[in-house]
């Protein structure tokens, strides 16, 4: 108590206060939506709440707390949505014409939207990003990078991915790790070259989140264009 | 209140840094009891139920369990049982409420994969529930580490208690309802028994009813 200054022990109800906040705020969001995967994402968003609480305490403990609480909210999100879809599925095989009905489109009117914009800028700011997160290096770079693959991957509507660019990015993030590894293992066997172990770790831990984030990203558009 | 008070003679300490299990006859017995539950449950075959509704009908009524869904439901039960034996022989409050959550998300996965929808609308809404619960469970178990700066349960038993504790303890005593599915909420949670597989979906029912045993224990411990 004595080393930690007042302004962060003044913050502890502040915090809890808007925790709870948050938390009613949504309980009172999911009493009046009706709609099965609107409740679903409000209640994670009461998950985010009982983030807020237990991070408030603020202390090393309690960041050994919000770990396995994050894990639990999501798996608890995990097990909830499979339910749902495994509910809809049986549904469906109950009664196949249940799901002949029309979807209805976010726009009012027919969507077309031809620019040549649309086609170009992507590639640009992708390259920017990328650019970007090779000059950050280390985790924020990786997950720029990522977001830049990412954006990549959503532009280009090519269906069917080869499975050699899919293997690729794999084998990328697995040479990632292995840099990742010896950079952990040079600090410790020769602490001298410490600038050339974070050199690698750094550039090791950006191949490694941009690489997962792009393949998160690829995966998606191959899901999204099942139809 | 004391420990020796509620669960009988002292019977040893595990010191495990900052954890420290301790070992009184109550806590043992119940540990003992799920386990060998957990036991009975790994070599059972499931059981085969007659759809009352097709009774006087020439269709069959048998609703069985095929051998996929049959494995995982056995899997998850068991884990289900060894995280309710773990939850009543923890020491530390805060592994108190990660054992109860891991129950309630175990408790959707046994019924996952059922083939009745009215069962897995349930398990839907339980699991709304016991997300929603998340947020009172956990943040009180923060709360009483906030306002005494310890999780253990043994050093909580010796202080008394303050408003903030008091008030942690409420949250928390929502989120064991909530998460475990009792009282005010058992609504959803009693349809979820109506499917077949009788011994794995006992231990939905069972890691509830021990682990509410247990909760009354270590709120009296906290707030006395």
């Amino acid at each position: 108590m004595m080393y930690v200054p007042q302004a962060f022990i003044s913050m502890y109800l502040p915090a809890i206060y808007a925790g709870l906040i948050v938390g009613f705020i949504a309980t009172m969001a999911i009493a009046i939506k009706r709609e099965e995967l609107h409740i679903l994402i409000l209640t994670d968003l009461v998950g985010l709440a009982m983030i807020f609480v237990v991070s408030a305490v603020g202390t090393d403990l309690a960041e050994a707390l919000i770990l396995p609480g994050l894990v639990v909210e999501l798996a608890e999100t995990l097990a909830i949505s499979e339910i749902l879809i495994t509910r809809e599925m049986r549904k469906i095989e109950q009664d196949p014409r249940a799901n002949l009905k029309t979807s209805s489109s976010m726009f009012p009117q027919a969507f077309s939207l031809d620019m040549e914009i649309m086609t170009t800028a992507p590639n640009f700011i992708a390259l920017v990003l990328i650019g970007y997160g090779i000059f950050l290096t280390g985790f924020t770079g990786g997950a720029v990078a990522g977001g830049g693959i990412v954006l990549y991957a959503l532009s280009k509507k090519a269906r069917g991915l080869p499975v050699l660019i899919l293997d690729g990015v794999a084998g990328v993030s697995g040479i990632a790790w292995c840099l990742w590894i010896i950079g952990f293992l040079l600090f410790f066997v020769t602490p001298q070259y410490w600038l050339l172990a974070l050199f690698l770790a750094a550039c090791g831990l950006l191949l490694k989140v941009a690489s997962k984030v792009g393949l998160i990203g690829l995966l998606m558009r191959e899901d999204i264009d099942k139809e | 209140m004391d420990i020796v008070t509620l669960g009988g003679n002292l019977l040893g300490t595990i010191p495990l840094g900052d954890i420290v299990l301790y070992l009184t006859p109550f806590n043992l017995f119940l540990f003992a009891v799920l386990l060998g539950f957990t036991a009975l449950i790994a070599f059972s075959k499931p059981e085969t139920q007659i759809e009352a509704a097709k009774f006087n009908t020439l269709g069959v009524a048998e609703v069985k369990v095929d051998e996929k869904e049959f494995k995982q439901r056995r899997f998850l039960s068991v884990i289900c049982g060894i995280a309710s034996a773990g939850a009543m022989i923890t020491g530390d409050l805060f592994n108190f409420t990660l054992f109860m959550a891991l129950v309630g998300i175990l408790n959707i996965g046994i019924v996952s994969a059922v083939k009745q929808t009215s069962v897995l609308n349930s398990a839907f809404n339980y699991g709304l529930i016991a997300m929603m619960c998340s947020l009172p469970l956990f943040g009180g178990a923060a709360i009483i580490l906030a306002a005494t700066g310890t999780l253990s349960l043994s050093v909580l038993s010796q202080m008394s208690a303050s408003p903030m504790v008091v008030f942690g303890a409420i949250l928390m005593l929502i989120g064991i309802l909530g998460e475990s599915g009792v009282a005010p909420f058992f609504a959803s949670k009693a349809e979820m028994f109506r499917t077949p597989g009788s011994p794995f979906i006992v231990i939905i029912h069972l890691s509830s009813l021990f682990i509410i045993v247990r909760a009354v224990e270590i709120l009296l411990l906290v707030l006395w």
